[in-house]
């Protein structure tokens, strides 16, 4: 179990500048160490709350149905009033709505964040968006422990839509007890560099979890998602889907590892990501790795990476769909698979609308 | 409206069309029927444009212009559409949504004008109506996890909404039950018009029982080597392809001698 961190705001934003090698020390930053270093090859200072925002910027996130719960962040500093209990700490019912905003200032920017959230009983959601103003030289840290209770249910929906100049390091360290359920959704667009570290600790009996996501590199952008789920009791379950496109010479890792601990018996654990390569100089790894140390599981996993279907191209223009829009809702498609669990209408229709907003567009070139 | 002259194909290094000629007037019904083998799909496929076709003799024109020069879309706003043999299954892309942007090209294409969501919704309607199908169709992904019933009548539905004037069906009945038989023929009986010809391929004679052709051709290794009325669809089912087959050699052993 995880110390429980009891903070008021102050100390949950504590800002440092952490060496460059302090996270540097595992296998599983091989395919980013070189982004990673070349980042803090450059200056940063503290982040510095920029001027005020631009109302196309504020339209991306001023949804009127999470008005009343949200909290933004300028470069790391708390930008609205609303001031949040001792960590966040959600009821049944209740939902978040947190808003990263990366601004260009005078500097390179760098913050962290510590963001402790707890679902003690019930349902909670929360939404973590990522936008930004191109130009942004900021490199964000936010570091986070979740709690999901006893037979208590949490919805995280990571909307990611970086501007090419900003970075993000998210470490989530997740806990679920027994009856817990967790499902999180990750859409990530953009950036110089995203790195997602996803720990998710399956500690009780018939917890559960499910992991959907799409990230989708072009131009010279790297993301790099790194997910870790551990079933460490009995009749736990995950359930991983992954889509990952990379066009131009985007770079896309995505490393998801499934351990069945010893004991863990009646687990149930599915993985299976696919992957679409628009480019030759396109890249992704994806590696699953499946550990197990019990006989009683249920396992499966798989990873493709591939091209688009001849096939299936051929037949949207047969009916006059030009190649362009044949090639986009192809990509829009696939990557639309891993949205099947969000059954919030209004969130679906803004992960959708970021899709469409943010598929890599068609050169026109022959594919 | 189709004129084909001595059309030869390569498909992967290997000749399948040898020298096809067909002439398709509007109004008109033709049926190509052959054994496996003969290049049936293949001539579907080539005019439809598909990629990896390569014509190295003879030609194709559509109303007048080069059909081979343009791209599968432009095919399809000039009017021609091909009902797949296998239809493509293409998870996560809606129905309504592809036939919409599909419908809408097209029209773009032409110089009309494009459909509003109502307008467009109310064509939809009025054709799952007409062919009998449910409006689930609309709300899933195109073609996915259809039964391959389903995936049949889905390509007639399209080719209804689309209406086009040169319709090519390949193989549409392989693999029905007498009922998707029979509105599979219900919706091309009801699209037949004097300004729109169809091009059915098949391999068994029962479907022209429904669609009756005004043309039957008998295609054998890449050509048509016999062409008659309806009646010679008959007499293929009583003798089988083999017997045109024979007839061609005999045929050609006779001018040989003489």
């Amino acid at each position: 179990m995880h110390g429980w961190p009891s903070a008021s705001w102050p100390n949950v934003l504590q800002r440092s500048g952490r060496n460059v090698n302090a996270v540097l020390d595992k296998e599983s930053w091989r395919y980013s160490e070189r982004a990673w270093r070349a980042l803090h090859a450059q200056e940063f200072s503290v982040a510095n709350p920029a001027a005020a925002l631009p109302d196309s910027l504020v339209a991306r996130f001023d949804w009127p149905e999470t008005r009343a719960r949200r909290i933004v962040f300028i470069n790391g500093a708390p930008a609205t009033a609303h001031v949040a209990p001792a960590g966040i700490r959600l009821g049944d019912g209740e939902h978040l709505h947190l808003v990263f905003i990366n601004m260009p200032s005078a500097q390179s920017a760098r913050w962290r964040l510590e963001l402790p959230i707890a679902v003690d009983a019930g349902n909670a959601e929360v939404i973590e968006q990522h936008v930004g103003i191109e130009g942004a030289d900021v490199l964000g840290e936010v570091a986070s422990q979740v709690r999901v209770g006893s037979h208590a249910r949490l919805r995280t929906t990571t909307i990611c839509e970086l501007p090419d100049s900003a970075s993000l390091y998210r470490h989530e360290r997740v806990e679920i007890a027994s009856g817990g359920e967790h499902a999180s959704t990750h859409a990530l667009f953009g950036g110089r560099l995203q790195r997602f570290d996803l720990d998710v600790k399956m500690a009780g009996e018939q917890a559960s979890y499910v992991s959907r996501g799409v990230f989708a590199p072009r131009g010279r952008q790297h993301i790099d998602v790194h997910l870790d789920a551990r079933h460490a009791a009995c009749d736990t379950r995950s359930d991983v889907l992954w889509r990952g496109v990379a066009d131009q010479r985007g770079r896309g890792i995505l490393h998801g590892a499934i351990t069945v601990a010893a004991g863990a018996d009646g687990a149930d654990a599915q993985l299976q990501t696919k992957n679409l390569l628009l480019s030759p100089h396109a890249e992704i790894d994806a590696q699953p790795v499946l550990e197990i140390y019990t006989d009683e599981v249920k396992a499966s996993h798989g990873a493709t990476v591939g091209q688009l279907d001849e096939r299936a191209l051929f037949y949207l223009r047969s009916r006059g769909v030009p190649l362009s829009m044949a090639r986009n809702l192809l990509i829009a498609g696939f990557c639309r698979e891993a949205f099947g669990s969000v059954d919030n209408p209004e969130l679906r229709a803004r992960l959708e609308a970021t899709l469409i907003g943010r598929v890599p567009q068609a050169d026109g070139g022959s594919p | 409206m189709l004129k084909i002259d001595n059309l030869h194909v390569r498909v992967g290094g290997k000749e399948i069309l040898k020298g096809l000629t067909l002439a398709v007037n509007a109004g008109e019904v033709h049926a190509i029927m052959g054994p496996n083998g003969a290049g049936k799909s293949t001539l579907g496929n080539v005019l439809a444009g598909r990629e990896g076709y390569e014509v190295t003799a003879g030609n194709v024109t559509y109303n007048g212009t080069n059909l081979l020069e343009l791209e599968p879309e432009q095919r399809a706003a000039a009017g021609t559409f091909l009902a797949f043999q296998y239809p493509v299954e293409i998870p996560g892309v809606n129905n309504t949504y592809f036939l919409k942007a599909a419908l809408n090209a097209q029209r773009k294409y032409r110089g009309e004008e494009e459909l509003d969501s109502m307008q467009f919704l109310k064509r939809v309607r009025e054709k799952l109506r007409v062919l009998h199908i449910s409006e689930d169709l609309m709300n899933r992904a195109v073609n996915a996890g259809f039964s391959g019933g389903e995936k049949k009548r889905n390509e007639i539905f399209q080719m209804a909404l689309l209406e086009p004037r040169l319709a090519i069906l390949d193989e549409t009945d392989s693999g029905l039950d007498i009922d998707a038989l029979k509105m599979v023929a219900d919706g091309v009986n009801a699209m037949r018009d004097p300004q729109r010809a169809f091009v059915v391929i098949t391999h068994y004679q029962r479907l022209l029982d429904y669609i009756v052709p005004d043309f039957v051709h008998v295609m054998v290794d890449g050509r048509i080597v016999e062409s008659g009325d309806k009646s010679l669809a008959l007499k293929l089912e009583e003798h089988g392809y083999a017997w045109v087959a024979e007839r061609k050699l005999a045929e050609r052993s006779s001018t040989e001698r003489a």
